[in-house]
């Protein structure tokens, strides 16, 4: 039975690391420093650091007090609430992307009044991936941070209470008591919204397009090479891998345990 | 001016909480009850995290809550200090930290609680390095360092080292402590700590006095029982103690220094004249007073070892015992219970 076990489980290590493997071998290193530096990577690299740290940015301030309305109140609804919002998570991002066009586009649900009173058009532009972007990101951060305040919510509670009774006014209280307990769990989830946000591909292309330097992410662009051009495609992976452990290295000790 | 003023009433889920109760400047009250009769509650209510339904709250002369004319001071306004029975240090802030905490907290004063507390050597520790008797001593110095009118404490000396009660002790006894009000569940901490004490059951006063008063004339059940005891001063050496009276009283178990001898009334027992036998107590006795304690009857005895007995009323009769009568009392060296103070 353990002889059984542990080989499935050395078969996923061997399903998960091979493919690095199998990108870092065929690396065209000798040609990798003009692959990185011509303006297709550039401006792929540019226009991903763009949407995604501007779709944290929306993450962290939508989706905060999203989790406190559903982990710290008793409002009626926010068990539908809490459903609907992990949706994007399970949704295919094509469908996603499909329906934001028919919700935000020119003609659509609420986009065509955004065109009329604000002249404002978000498919197939950098607005609308911010938008695609934050649309797939966001539930990864909710869920990180109602799940904590959920957890802590009797411990936050007697804390607070605490702190107030010792002179502390309410926002002294969140800023002092409330936000540190919660750090860890919000740096957590940003991290994985954001990751989520680099990666996205689905609704991206869907909802705003390949345009080069204007919508087109890394994800697009390595796609779109691998057609034509396998080596940049292997160079742009290589970018993304960079980034990502970039991101998982300082979350080490959380998701690590027991080094 | 009282330090408290509560006339009011409240709902706690299945509870309602009626309480009327001063605490003047400086004094020490105790409301004791069973688990669920609203102790905690009482303090939250104070601390301003509960609000009354209907009457009166004032703190320092001052209406904190009054839901007639929809008044409502929040906490951080009301100079309550609170030390939950949990202690709840902020796990993230270093023990120096926790007891700084309040705005506009004086770090000479700090500095001095952290000082009078023994805490010092231990100011740069995380809350989760403590042990429970100095988990205690931060909470207490932290309410006591943003300078309260009134000191609520949660079941004080719950789980406490010797050393840890001594200094808190040391503490609530100083003469520029706040008006205190503590609950608890141990008749031998509210009538060391306390002036005067108050019987909470099922989120009513069933009874108010000091601590005298209640262990002679218990009103109810749970006070005959629980704060009936009687509580000796001693100086114990060895299998012996020494009350304040001279008296000798032999223990099962040895103890030194100044000890609080518990004794149940249920544990002295009666004799027309001098018993042989197992009881090392032994000692002649007057009756001073005969109070009926429901199936009971409670006989208040002088003498070297002035105490009150509860036997049934059959005994008494048996006895017969009347105010002025002389008896022999006995108490078996396994029922005495021995406290360090």
């Amino acid at each position: 039975m353990r002889r059984l076990l542990l080989t499935l489980a050395g078969l996923a290590v061997v399903l998960l690391v091979l493919p690095i493997l199998g990108l870092l071998q065929r690396m065209p290193w000798s040609s990798l420093p003009d692959l990185l530096a011509d303006d297709v990577t550039l401006d792929a690299l540019r226009v991903s650091l763009v949407v995604s740290l501007i779709a944290a940015m929306f993450v962290l301030v939508l989706g905060t007090p999203l989790a406190w309305a559903l982990g710290r109140t008793d409002l009626p609804g926010r068990r539908i609430v809490r459903a609907l919002v992990v949706l994007p998570m399970v949704l295919p991002p094509v469908v996603g992307g499909t329906a934001l066009l028919f919700a935000l586009g020119r003609r659509g649900l609420v986009g065509q009044w955004l065109d009329r009173w604000f002249g404002l058009t978000l498919p197939f532009t950098l607005s609308g991936a911010i938008v695609a972007a934050t649309f797939v990101a966001l539930p990864f951060y909710v869920i990180a941070v109602e799940g904590a305040l959920r957890t802590a919510r009797r411990e936050l509670d007697d804390l607070e209470g605490i702190a107030s009774t010792l002179g502390a006014p309410p926002f002294t209280v969140l800023r002092r008591i409330t936000l540190p307990r919660l750090l860890p769990a919000m740096g957590a989830g940003l991290a994985l919204a954001w990751a989520r946000a680099l990666g996205e591909f689905g609704a991206t292309i869907t909802f705003a397009g390949n345009l080069p330097g204007r919508t087109q992410t890394l994800p697009l662009a390595t796609f779109l090479a691998l057609q034509s051009e396998p080596e940049r495609a292997l160079a742009l992976s290589l970018v993304m891998l960079v980034v990502a452990l970039a991101v998982l290295l300082p979350m080490r000790d959380r998701w690590l345990p027991g080094r | 001016m009282s330090a408290l003023s509560l006339a009011g009433s409240t709902r706690v889920g299945d509870l309602a909480l009626g309480v009327d109760l001063e605490v003047e400047p400086g004094e020490t009250v105790a409301v004791l009850g069973p688990n669920g009769a609203g102790k905690t509650s009482l303090l939250r209510l104070f601390a301003g995290l509960l609000a009354l339904d209907s009457g009166t709250l004032a703190i320092d002369g001052a209406t904190v809550d009054d839901p007639g004319t929809g008044t409502f001071l929040p906490p951080h306004i009301r100079r309550v200090g609170w030390v939950p029975q949990d202690r709840l240090l902020f796990p993230h802030l270093t023990v120096a930290a926790n007891v700084g905490f309040g705005p506009g907290t004086d770090s000479d004063r700090v500095t001095g609680l952290l000082d009078t507390l023994d805490l010092t050597g231990i100011a740069d520790r995380r809350p989760d390095e403590c042990s429970g008797g100095q988990a205690q001593r931060v909470a207490l110095a932290r309410a006591l360092a943003s300078d309260p009118v009134v000191l609520l404490l949660d079941e004080p000396s719950t789980a406490l080292d010797v050393e840890s009660r001594h200094l808190i002790n040391g503490v609530l006894a100083a003469d520029n402590a706040p008006a205190t009000l503590l609950v608890t569940h141990d008749p031998v901490e509210a009538a060391t700590l306390a002036d005067r004490l108050v019987i909470l059951e099922a989120g009513a006063v069933t009874q108010a006095g000091s601590p005298a008063e209640v262990r002679s004339r218990p009103r109810t059940r749970y006070a005959a029982s629980l704060v009936g005891l009687n509580l000796l001063e001693a100086t114990a050496s060895g299998a012996m103690a020494v009350t304040t009276l001279g008296t000798r009283v032999v223990l099962a178990e040895a103890a030194d220094g100044p000890v609080h001898l518990v004794v149940p009334p249920t544990a002295v027992a009666l004799h027309r004249s001098a018993p042989d036998g197992s009881p090392r107590n032994v000692w002649q006795a007057g009756v001073t007073d005969l109070q009926p304690a429901f199936e009971r009857i409670r006989v208040v005895l002088d003498g070297p070892l002035p105490v009150v007995a509860e036997v049934t009323p059959a005994a008494v009769e048996e006895l017969g015992l009347r105010v002025g009568s002389e008896v022999w009392a006995a108490v078996k060296a396994t029922e005495i219970v021995c406290h360090s103070i």
